[in-house]
Protein backbone atom coordinates (compact mmCIF):
# COMPACT_ATOMS: atom_id res chain seq x y z
CA UNK A 1 0.00 0.00 0.00
CA UNK A 2 2.32 2.52 0.98
CA UNK A 3 4.87 1.21 -1.69
CA UNK A 4 2.09 2.45 -4.16
CA UNK A 5 1.62 5.50 -2.91
CA UNK A 6 5.53 6.35 -2.73
CA UNK A 7 5.47 4.88 -6.08
CA UNK A 8 2.58 7.22 -7.08
CA UNK A 9 4.40 10.40 -5.75
CA UNK A 10 7.54 9.59 -6.84
CA UNK A 11 6.05 9.26 -10.96
CA UNK A 12 4.20 12.54 -10.19
CA UNK A 13 7.27 14.18 -9.04
CA UNK A 14 8.69 13.26 -12.78
CA UNK A 15 5.64 14.27 -14.42
CA UNK A 16 6.07 17.67 -13.19
CA UNK A 17 9.70 18.24 -14.32
CA UNK A 18 10.51 19.98 -16.95
CA UNK A 19 8.89 19.23 -19.93
CA UNK A 20 9.88 18.92 -23.74
CA UNK A 21 10.05 21.77 -26.57
CA UNK A 22 7.03 23.90 -25.96
CA UNK A 23 5.89 23.76 -29.23
CA UNK A 24 5.32 19.96 -29.44
CA UNK A 25 4.58 19.92 -25.77
CA UNK A 26 1.48 22.32 -26.79
CA UNK A 27 0.48 19.86 -29.67
CA UNK A 28 0.31 17.22 -27.48
CA UNK A 29 -2.32 18.79 -24.78
CA UNK A 30 -4.21 19.92 -27.73
CA UNK A 31 -4.51 16.05 -29.25
CA UNK A 32 -5.40 15.36 -25.39
CA UNK A 33 -7.86 18.06 -25.63
CA UNK A 34 -9.28 16.31 -28.58
CA UNK A 35 -9.08 12.75 -27.43
CA UNK A 36 -10.50 13.15 -23.38
CA UNK A 37 -12.20 16.61 -23.53
CA UNK A 38 -13.94 16.78 -26.94
CA UNK A 39 -14.63 12.69 -27.69
CA UNK A 40 -16.46 12.58 -23.93
CA UNK A 41 -18.70 15.24 -24.90
CA UNK A 42 -21.48 12.80 -26.53
CA UNK A 43 -21.09 10.33 -23.84
CA UNK A 44 -22.10 13.40 -21.03
CA UNK A 45 -24.75 15.03 -23.49
CA UNK A 46 -26.62 12.36 -24.03
CA UNK A 47 -26.08 11.34 -20.03
CA UNK A 48 -26.85 14.44 -18.83
CA UNK A 49 -30.35 14.66 -21.29
CA UNK A 50 -31.88 11.80 -20.05
CA UNK A 51 -30.65 11.96 -15.80
CA UNK A 52 -32.33 15.50 -16.17
CA UNK A 53 -35.21 14.32 -17.59
CA UNK A 54 -35.84 11.27 -15.38
CA UNK A 55 -34.58 12.64 -11.99
CA UNK A 56 -37.63 15.88 -13.24
CA UNK A 57 -40.01 12.77 -13.75
CA UNK A 58 -39.46 11.01 -10.65
CA UNK A 59 -39.31 14.05 -8.62
CA UNK A 60 -42.75 15.06 -10.17
CA UNK A 61 -43.93 11.60 -9.45
CA UNK A 62 -42.98 11.59 -5.72
CA UNK A 63 -43.78 15.39 -5.10
CA UNK A 64 -47.93 14.55 -5.75
CA UNK A 65 -49.04 15.83 -2.08
CA UNK A 66 -50.63 19.44 -2.63
CA UNK A 67 -48.75 20.86 0.27
CA UNK A 68 -46.05 20.66 -1.52
CA UNK A 69 -44.61 23.34 -4.22
CA UNK A 70 -44.40 22.05 -7.38
CA UNK A 71 -41.54 24.60 -8.14
CA UNK A 72 -39.61 22.55 -6.20
CA UNK A 73 -39.48 20.00 -9.16
CA UNK A 74 -37.14 22.38 -11.06
CA UNK A 75 -34.67 23.33 -8.33
CA UNK A 76 -34.14 20.01 -6.80
CA UNK A 77 -33.13 19.25 -10.47
CA UNK A 78 -31.30 21.59 -10.56
CA UNK A 79 -29.57 21.56 -7.44
CA UNK A 80 -29.25 17.92 -8.22
CA UNK A 81 -27.68 18.36 -11.13
CA UNK A 82 -25.16 20.97 -9.91
CA UNK A 83 -24.56 19.26 -6.79
CA UNK A 84 -23.69 16.12 -7.30
CA UNK A 85 -24.77 14.81 -11.08
CA UNK A 86 -22.77 16.75 -13.57
CA UNK A 87 -19.71 17.00 -10.89
CA UNK A 88 -19.16 13.41 -9.18
CA UNK A 89 -21.60 11.17 -11.06
CA UNK A 90 -20.31 12.36 -14.50
CA UNK A 91 -16.59 11.89 -13.41
CA UNK A 92 -17.44 8.09 -12.47
CA UNK A 93 -18.48 7.81 -16.20
CA UNK A 94 -15.67 9.45 -17.35
CA UNK A 95 -13.37 6.99 -15.06
CA UNK A 96 -14.27 4.46 -17.15
CA UNK A 97 -14.25 6.17 -20.45
CA UNK A 98 -11.42 8.13 -19.90
CA UNK A 99 -9.62 6.36 -17.51
CA UNK A 100 -9.13 2.96 -18.85
CA UNK A 101 -8.99 4.70 -22.21
CA UNK A 102 -5.67 6.43 -20.62
CA UNK A 103 -4.59 3.26 -18.82
CA UNK A 104 -4.22 0.91 -21.80
CA UNK A 105 -2.58 3.20 -23.62
CA UNK A 106 0.10 3.89 -21.59
CA UNK A 107 0.11 0.38 -20.25
CA UNK A 108 0.36 -0.83 -24.11
CA UNK A 109 3.28 1.69 -24.67
CA UNK A 110 4.81 -0.02 -21.59
CA UNK A 111 4.95 -3.34 -22.97
CA UNK A 112 6.12 -3.00 -26.38
CA UNK A 113 8.81 -0.88 -25.26
CA UNK A 114 7.74 2.84 -27.12
CA UNK A 115 8.07 4.04 -23.44
CA UNK A 116 11.39 2.29 -23.24
CA UNK A 117 12.42 4.04 -27.31
CA UNK A 118 11.43 7.16 -25.27
CA UNK A 119 13.38 7.44 -22.74
CA UNK A 120 16.69 5.75 -24.74
CA UNK A 121 15.89 9.30 -26.86
CA UNK A 122 16.45 11.24 -23.82
CA UNK A 123 12.58 12.52 -23.09
CA UNK A 124 10.97 11.87 -20.08
CA UNK A 125 8.31 9.61 -20.98
CA UNK A 126 6.30 10.42 -17.58
CA UNK A 127 6.58 14.13 -18.35
CA UNK A 128 5.36 13.66 -22.24
CA UNK A 129 2.73 11.11 -22.03
CA UNK A 130 1.47 12.35 -18.04
CA UNK A 131 1.08 15.59 -18.30
CA UNK A 132 -0.44 16.86 -20.94
CA UNK A 133 -3.15 14.11 -20.65
CA UNK A 134 -3.48 15.73 -17.24
CA UNK A 135 -3.89 19.55 -18.18
CA UNK A 136 -6.41 18.72 -20.36
CA UNK A 137 -8.49 17.05 -18.83
CA UNK A 138 -8.07 19.79 -15.94
CA UNK A 139 -9.41 22.52 -18.77
CA UNK A 140 -11.99 20.02 -20.49
CA UNK A 141 -13.96 18.60 -17.89
CA UNK A 142 -15.34 21.88 -16.23
CA UNK A 143 -16.53 22.82 -19.53
CA UNK A 144 -18.00 18.95 -19.39
CA UNK A 145 -19.34 20.14 -16.33
CA UNK A 146 -21.12 23.16 -17.01
CA UNK A 147 -22.59 21.26 -20.28
CA UNK A 148 -24.05 18.72 -17.83
CA UNK A 149 -25.62 21.00 -15.74
CA UNK A 150 -26.95 23.34 -19.06
CA UNK A 151 -28.38 19.70 -20.61
CA UNK A 152 -29.42 17.80 -18.01
CA UNK A 153 -31.60 21.11 -16.88
CA UNK A 154 -32.70 21.12 -20.41
CA UNK A 155 -33.89 17.49 -20.21
CA UNK A 156 -35.95 18.24 -17.36
CA UNK A 157 -37.33 20.98 -19.09
CA UNK A 158 -38.10 18.97 -22.01
CA UNK A 159 -40.16 16.73 -19.76
CA UNK A 160 -41.69 19.53 -18.52
CA UNK A 161 -43.09 20.91 -22.09
CA UNK A 162 -43.82 17.42 -23.35
CA UNK A 163 -45.74 15.72 -20.42
CA UNK A 164 -47.77 17.32 -17.47
CA UNK A 165 -46.27 16.15 -14.54
CA UNK A 166 -45.33 19.27 -14.32
CA UNK A 167 -46.35 22.86 -15.06
CA UNK A 168 -43.04 24.93 -17.48
CA UNK A 169 -43.81 27.78 -15.55
CA UNK A 170 -43.38 25.80 -12.17
CA UNK A 171 -40.23 24.29 -13.29
CA UNK A 172 -38.77 27.90 -14.63
CA UNK A 173 -39.58 29.46 -11.37
CA UNK A 174 -38.24 26.60 -9.49
CA UNK A 175 -34.95 27.28 -11.37
CA UNK A 176 -34.66 30.48 -10.82
CA UNK A 177 -35.76 30.07 -7.34
CA UNK A 178 -33.03 30.44 -4.09
CA UNK A 179 -30.53 29.98 -6.50
CA UNK A 180 -27.14 29.72 -4.42
CA UNK A 181 -24.21 30.83 -6.81
CA UNK A 182 -21.26 29.18 -4.75
CA UNK A 183 -22.86 25.34 -5.86
CA UNK A 184 -21.57 25.75 -8.85
CA UNK A 185 -18.30 26.47 -7.91
CA UNK A 186 -18.25 24.08 -5.76
CA UNK A 187 -18.91 22.21 -8.77
CA UNK A 188 -16.26 22.85 -10.47
CA UNK A 189 -13.68 22.79 -7.88
CA UNK A 190 -14.88 19.44 -7.19
CA UNK A 191 -14.50 18.26 -11.19
CA UNK A 192 -10.80 20.13 -11.45
CA UNK A 193 -10.14 18.02 -8.54
CA UNK A 194 -11.54 14.52 -10.15
CA UNK A 195 -10.19 15.53 -13.33
CA UNK A 196 -6.43 15.32 -11.80
CA UNK A 197 -6.99 11.95 -10.10
CA UNK A 198 -9.22 10.28 -13.17
CA UNK A 199 -5.98 10.98 -15.90
CA UNK A 200 -3.14 10.95 -12.75
CA UNK A 201 -4.07 7.64 -11.37
CA UNK A 202 -4.78 5.91 -14.85
CA UNK A 203 -1.60 6.78 -16.11
CA UNK A 204 0.08 5.84 -12.90
CA UNK A 205 -1.40 1.93 -13.20
CA UNK A 206 -0.74 2.21 -16.77
CA UNK A 207 2.75 3.49 -16.37
CA UNK A 208 3.51 0.59 -14.36
CA UNK A 209 2.17 -2.50 -16.12
CA UNK A 210 4.56 -5.13 -16.90
CA UNK A 211 3.89 -8.33 -18.67
CA UNK A 212 1.41 -8.54 -21.35
CA UNK A 213 -2.23 -7.77 -22.88
CA UNK A 214 -3.69 -9.71 -20.05
CA UNK A 215 -2.09 -7.06 -17.66
CA UNK A 216 -2.66 -4.00 -19.80
CA UNK A 217 -6.56 -5.00 -18.66
CA UNK A 218 -5.77 -5.81 -15.42
CA UNK A 219 -4.04 -2.14 -15.09
CA UNK A 220 -7.13 -0.67 -16.65
CA UNK A 221 -9.82 -2.27 -14.33
CA UNK A 222 -7.76 -0.86 -11.80
CA UNK A 223 -7.47 2.18 -12.85
CA UNK A 224 -11.21 2.65 -13.16
CA UNK A 225 -11.56 0.91 -9.53
CA UNK A 226 -9.68 3.21 -7.49
CA UNK A 227 -10.34 6.38 -9.41
CA UNK A 228 -13.99 5.69 -8.35
CA UNK A 229 -12.86 4.89 -4.96
CA UNK A 230 -10.83 8.21 -4.96
CA UNK A 231 -13.59 10.00 -6.50
CA UNK A 232 -16.05 8.89 -3.75
CA UNK A 233 -13.35 9.61 -1.31
CA UNK A 234 -12.46 13.36 -1.85
CA UNK A 235 -16.26 14.03 -3.09
CA UNK A 236 -16.97 13.54 0.92
CA UNK A 237 -13.52 15.69 2.04
CA UNK A 238 -14.63 19.06 -0.90
CA UNK A 239 -17.94 18.95 0.40
CA UNK A 240 -17.08 18.55 3.82
CA UNK A 241 -14.53 21.13 3.04
CA UNK A 242 -16.66 23.33 1.06
CA UNK A 243 -20.09 23.33 2.28
CA UNK A 244 -20.34 22.86 5.83
CA UNK B 1 34.20 3.52 -27.16
CA UNK B 2 31.95 2.25 -24.16
CA UNK B 3 33.40 0.69 -20.87
CA UNK B 4 31.84 -1.71 -19.26
CA UNK B 5 33.62 -2.29 -15.10
CA UNK B 6 32.51 -5.16 -12.99
CA UNK B 7 28.36 -4.65 -13.28
CA UNK B 8 26.83 -7.25 -10.76
CA UNK B 9 22.27 -6.86 -10.64
CA UNK B 10 19.73 -8.64 -8.89
CA UNK B 11 16.29 -8.62 -8.62
CA UNK B 12 14.63 -9.74 -5.64
CA UNK B 13 17.91 -12.09 -4.76
CA UNK B 14 18.32 -13.36 -8.21
CA UNK B 15 21.63 -12.52 -9.13
CA UNK B 16 20.96 -11.57 -12.99
CA UNK B 17 24.13 -10.47 -13.74
CA UNK B 18 27.95 -11.29 -12.04
CA UNK B 19 30.68 -8.69 -11.89
CA UNK B 20 30.63 -8.25 -15.94
CA UNK B 21 33.31 -6.18 -17.76
CA UNK B 22 33.19 -5.43 -21.42
CA UNK B 23 35.03 -2.89 -23.95
CA UNK B 24 33.04 -2.19 -27.05
CA UNK B 25 34.81 -0.27 -29.51
CA UNK B 26 33.67 2.26 -32.08
CA UNK B 27 33.35 1.00 -35.51
CA UNK B 28 33.12 -2.84 -34.74
CA UNK B 29 29.83 -4.68 -34.16
CA UNK B 30 29.92 -6.53 -30.46
CA UNK B 31 27.81 -8.84 -29.98
CA UNK B 32 25.87 -10.34 -26.98
CA UNK B 33 25.28 -13.73 -26.86
CA UNK B 34 24.01 -16.17 -24.66
CA UNK B 35 20.53 -18.72 -23.68
CA UNK B 36 17.34 -17.27 -23.08
CA UNK B 37 17.41 -15.59 -19.60
CA UNK B 38 21.15 -15.43 -19.34
CA UNK B 39 21.14 -12.07 -18.58
CA UNK B 40 21.99 -10.42 -21.90
CA UNK B 41 19.20 -8.28 -22.12
CA UNK B 42 19.65 -7.11 -18.33
CA UNK B 43 22.67 -6.19 -19.33
CA UNK B 44 22.01 -4.24 -22.53
CA UNK B 45 19.22 -2.41 -20.48
CA UNK B 46 21.98 -1.76 -17.61
CA UNK B 47 24.21 -0.16 -20.03
CA UNK B 48 21.59 1.75 -21.37
CA UNK B 49 20.05 2.92 -17.93
CA UNK B 50 16.76 1.40 -18.11
CA UNK B 51 18.34 -0.96 -15.06
CA UNK B 52 20.64 0.67 -12.83
CA UNK B 53 23.35 -1.99 -12.01
CA UNK B 54 23.79 -2.60 -8.27
CA UNK B 55 27.42 -2.30 -8.87
CA UNK B 56 30.01 -1.38 -11.33
CA UNK B 57 30.14 1.19 -13.31
CA UNK B 58 29.62 2.71 -17.15
CA UNK B 59 31.66 5.13 -19.06
CA UNK B 60 30.70 6.28 -22.36
CA UNK B 61 33.84 8.01 -24.03
CA UNK B 62 35.33 8.18 -20.96
CA UNK B 63 31.78 9.80 -19.32
CA UNK B 64 30.70 7.77 -16.12
CA UNK B 65 26.87 6.93 -16.76
CA UNK B 66 26.27 4.79 -14.07
CA UNK B 67 26.14 7.71 -11.24
CA UNK B 68 25.29 10.15 -13.43
CA UNK B 69 22.50 12.53 -12.66
CA UNK B 70 19.11 12.14 -14.82
CA UNK B 71 19.64 15.43 -16.99
CA UNK B 72 23.28 13.65 -17.62
CA UNK B 73 21.76 10.89 -18.69
CA UNK B 74 19.15 11.96 -21.25
CA UNK B 75 22.13 13.96 -23.06
CA UNK B 76 23.94 10.79 -23.13
CA UNK B 77 20.88 9.12 -24.53
CA UNK B 78 20.41 11.53 -26.96
CA UNK B 79 23.92 10.35 -28.50
CA UNK B 80 22.40 6.45 -28.64
CA UNK B 81 20.38 5.08 -30.98
CA UNK B 82 17.94 1.73 -30.06
CA UNK B 83 16.86 -0.83 -32.18
CA UNK B 84 13.96 -2.89 -30.06
CA UNK B 85 12.90 -6.53 -30.76
CA UNK B 86 9.29 -5.24 -31.29
CA UNK B 87 10.48 -2.56 -33.54
CA UNK B 88 8.76 -0.06 -30.75
CA UNK B 89 7.36 2.22 -33.08
CA UNK B 90 4.78 4.51 -32.43
CA UNK B 91 2.03 3.16 -33.26
CA UNK B 92 -0.34 6.05 -33.16
CA UNK B 93 1.88 7.83 -35.76
CA UNK B 94 2.99 7.33 -39.46
CA UNK B 95 6.58 6.27 -40.34
CA UNK B 96 7.33 9.71 -41.22
CA UNK B 97 6.48 11.21 -37.66
CA UNK B 98 8.05 8.22 -36.28
CA UNK B 99 11.45 9.15 -37.67
CA UNK B 100 11.63 13.04 -37.86
CA UNK B 101 10.36 12.38 -33.91
CA UNK B 102 13.65 12.73 -32.52
CA UNK B 103 14.46 15.86 -35.00
CA UNK B 104 11.66 17.24 -33.55
CA UNK B 105 12.79 17.41 -30.62
CA UNK B 106 16.77 17.57 -30.44
CA UNK B 107 16.75 19.80 -33.66
CA UNK B 108 16.69 22.66 -35.26
CA UNK B 109 16.11 22.05 -38.61
CA UNK B 110 13.51 23.08 -40.61
CA UNK B 111 10.40 21.24 -41.52
CA UNK B 112 12.54 21.00 -45.25
CA UNK B 113 15.60 19.77 -43.31
CA UNK B 114 14.05 17.11 -41.60
CA UNK B 115 11.81 15.94 -44.61
CA UNK B 116 15.23 15.51 -46.38
CA UNK B 117 16.81 13.79 -43.12
CA UNK B 118 13.29 11.60 -43.29
CA UNK B 119 13.66 10.67 -46.48
CA UNK B 120 17.24 9.77 -46.17
CA UNK B 121 17.27 8.04 -43.68
CA UNK B 122 14.19 5.78 -45.39
CA UNK B 123 16.27 5.87 -48.34
CA UNK B 124 19.00 3.98 -46.42
CA UNK B 125 16.92 1.26 -44.69
CA UNK B 126 15.14 0.78 -48.71
CA UNK B 127 12.02 2.15 -47.28
CA UNK B 128 11.93 4.46 -49.88
CA UNK B 129 7.99 6.08 -50.57
CA UNK B 130 6.17 4.56 -47.19
CA UNK B 131 6.11 7.81 -45.48
CA UNK B 132 3.05 7.97 -44.78
CA UNK B 133 2.19 4.09 -43.68
CA UNK B 134 1.31 3.24 -40.17
CA UNK B 135 3.45 1.25 -38.59
CA UNK B 136 0.29 -1.72 -38.35
CA UNK B 137 0.55 -1.33 -42.36
CA UNK B 138 4.13 -2.93 -42.76
CA UNK B 139 5.70 -6.21 -41.81
CA UNK B 140 8.14 -7.12 -39.03
CA UNK B 141 10.84 -6.68 -40.95
CA UNK B 142 9.82 -2.99 -42.61
CA UNK B 143 9.03 -2.25 -39.12
CA UNK B 144 12.77 -3.52 -37.93
CA UNK B 145 13.94 -1.30 -40.61
CA UNK B 146 12.24 2.03 -40.33
CA UNK B 147 13.37 1.08 -36.22
CA UNK B 148 16.63 0.97 -37.27
CA UNK B 149 15.98 4.20 -39.92
CA UNK B 150 14.62 5.90 -36.20
CA UNK B 151 17.88 4.77 -34.49
CA UNK B 152 20.30 6.45 -36.96
CA UNK B 153 18.47 9.26 -37.69
CA UNK B 154 20.41 11.89 -35.22
CA UNK B 155 23.92 10.32 -36.54
CA UNK B 156 24.34 8.23 -32.79
CA UNK B 157 27.39 7.71 -31.63
CA UNK B 158 26.38 4.33 -30.36
CA UNK B 159 23.68 1.82 -31.64
CA UNK B 160 21.92 -0.99 -29.60
CA UNK B 161 20.23 -3.49 -31.02
CA UNK B 162 17.74 -6.02 -29.18
CA UNK B 163 17.83 -8.95 -31.10
CA UNK B 164 16.91 -7.31 -34.21
CA UNK B 165 16.48 -10.52 -36.60
CA UNK B 166 13.67 -12.40 -34.22
CA UNK B 167 10.81 -13.18 -35.75
CA UNK B 168 12.38 -12.65 -39.50
CA UNK B 169 12.43 -14.81 -42.48
CA UNK B 170 16.42 -15.52 -42.90
CA UNK B 171 16.00 -13.00 -46.28
CA UNK B 172 14.89 -10.00 -44.16
CA UNK B 173 17.33 -11.02 -40.98
CA UNK B 174 20.57 -11.18 -43.30
CA UNK B 175 19.21 -7.74 -45.10
CA UNK B 176 18.92 -6.11 -41.30
CA UNK B 177 22.30 -8.00 -40.70
CA UNK B 178 24.26 -6.04 -43.46
CA UNK B 179 22.14 -2.94 -42.86
CA UNK B 180 23.35 -2.70 -39.37
CA UNK B 181 27.27 -3.75 -40.90
CA UNK B 182 27.42 -1.14 -43.44
CA UNK B 183 25.67 1.70 -40.15
CA UNK B 184 28.49 0.92 -38.34
CA UNK B 185 31.56 0.82 -41.01
CA UNK B 186 29.72 4.40 -42.45
CA UNK B 187 29.18 5.96 -38.83
CA UNK B 188 32.20 4.63 -36.53
CA UNK B 189 29.18 4.14 -34.15
CA UNK B 190 29.94 1.50 -31.64
CA UNK B 191 27.51 -1.28 -32.11
CA UNK B 192 25.79 -3.56 -29.44
CA UNK B 193 23.82 -6.28 -30.61
CA UNK B 194 22.14 -8.92 -28.59
CA UNK B 195 21.18 -11.95 -30.41
CA UNK B 196 20.27 -15.74 -30.22
CA UNK B 197 20.96 -15.67 -33.73
CA UNK B 198 24.00 -17.72 -35.06
CA UNK B 199 23.76 -16.97 -38.42
CA UNK B 200 23.92 -12.88 -37.77
CA UNK B 201 27.22 -13.79 -35.20
CA UNK B 202 29.19 -15.67 -38.18
CA UNK B 203 27.73 -13.43 -40.54
CA UNK B 204 28.52 -9.52 -39.20
CA UNK B 205 30.07 -10.21 -35.57
CA UNK B 206 33.87 -8.40 -35.11
CA UNK B 207 34.03 -9.18 -31.23
CA UNK B 208 31.68 -11.80 -29.23
CA UNK B 209 30.87 -11.86 -25.86
CA UNK B 210 28.74 -15.18 -24.20
CA UNK B 211 27.10 -14.29 -21.12
CA UNK B 212 26.13 -17.58 -19.28
CA UNK B 213 24.41 -17.29 -15.96
CA UNK B 214 24.87 -14.32 -15.71
CA UNK B 215 28.66 -14.16 -15.94
CA UNK B 216 30.58 -13.16 -19.20
CA UNK B 217 31.90 -16.44 -19.59
CA UNK B 218 33.70 -16.35 -23.03
CA UNK B 219 34.91 -13.43 -25.27
CA UNK B 220 36.24 -13.80 -28.81
CA UNK B 221 36.40 -12.96 -32.35
CA UNK B 222 34.36 -14.00 -35.05
CA UNK B 223 36.74 -16.70 -36.43
CA UNK B 224 38.08 -18.05 -32.70
CA UNK B 225 34.42 -19.39 -32.32
CA UNK B 226 35.39 -22.06 -34.13
CA UNK B 227 38.09 -23.00 -32.41
CA UNK B 228 37.25 -22.38 -28.41
CA UNK B 229 37.10 -25.34 -26.29
CA UNK B 230 34.59 -23.73 -24.01
CA UNK B 231 31.78 -26.18 -23.26
CA UNK B 232 28.77 -24.05 -22.93
CA UNK B 233 29.56 -21.86 -25.56
CA UNK B 234 30.13 -24.92 -27.96
CA UNK B 235 26.83 -26.12 -26.62
CA UNK B 236 25.12 -22.58 -27.17
CA UNK B 237 26.67 -22.28 -30.79
CA UNK B 238 26.88 -25.52 -32.23
CA UNK B 239 23.96 -27.30 -31.03
CA UNK B 240 22.17 -27.90 -34.40
CA UNK B 241 23.80 -30.64 -36.10
CA UNK B 242 24.33 -27.93 -39.12
CA UNK B 243 26.68 -25.93 -36.94
CA UNK B 244 28.59 -29.28 -35.30
CA UNK B 245 29.23 -29.55 -39.22
CA UNK B 246 30.39 -26.43 -39.57
CA UNK B 247 32.75 -26.47 -37.06
CA UNK B 248 34.12 -29.90 -37.67
CA UNK B 249 34.81 -28.08 -41.69
CA UNK B 250 36.47 -25.55 -39.69
CA UNK B 251 38.88 -27.17 -37.82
Amino acid sequence: MFTIIGKYFVLMGNVFTKPVRPSIFFKRVLDEIEQIGVDSLWIVAIVSIFMGAVLTLQVAINFEAPYIPKYLIGLSARDTMILEFSSTIICLILAGKVGSNIASEIGTMRITEQIDALEIMGVNSAGYLILPKMIAAFLTFPVLNILSIILGIFGGYAVASFTDTVMVYDYLYGLNYAFVPFYVTYSLIKICVFSLIITSVSSFYGYYTYGGALEVGQSSTKAVVYSIILILLFNLILTQLLLT
Amino acid sequence: MIEVKNISKSFNNNHVLKNVSADFVPGKISMVIGKSGSGKTVLLKSVIGLHTPDEGEIFFDKREFTKANMKFKRQIRQEIGMVFQGGALFTSSNIEDNIRFPLDLFTNMTKTEKKKRVDFCLERVNMEDSNKLFPAEISGGMQKRVSIARAIVLNPKYLFCDEPNSGLDPQTAILIDRLIKEITAEYNTTTIVNTHDMNSVIEIADNIYFIHEGQKWWEGGRDDIFYSDNKELNDFVFASDLYKKIKALAK
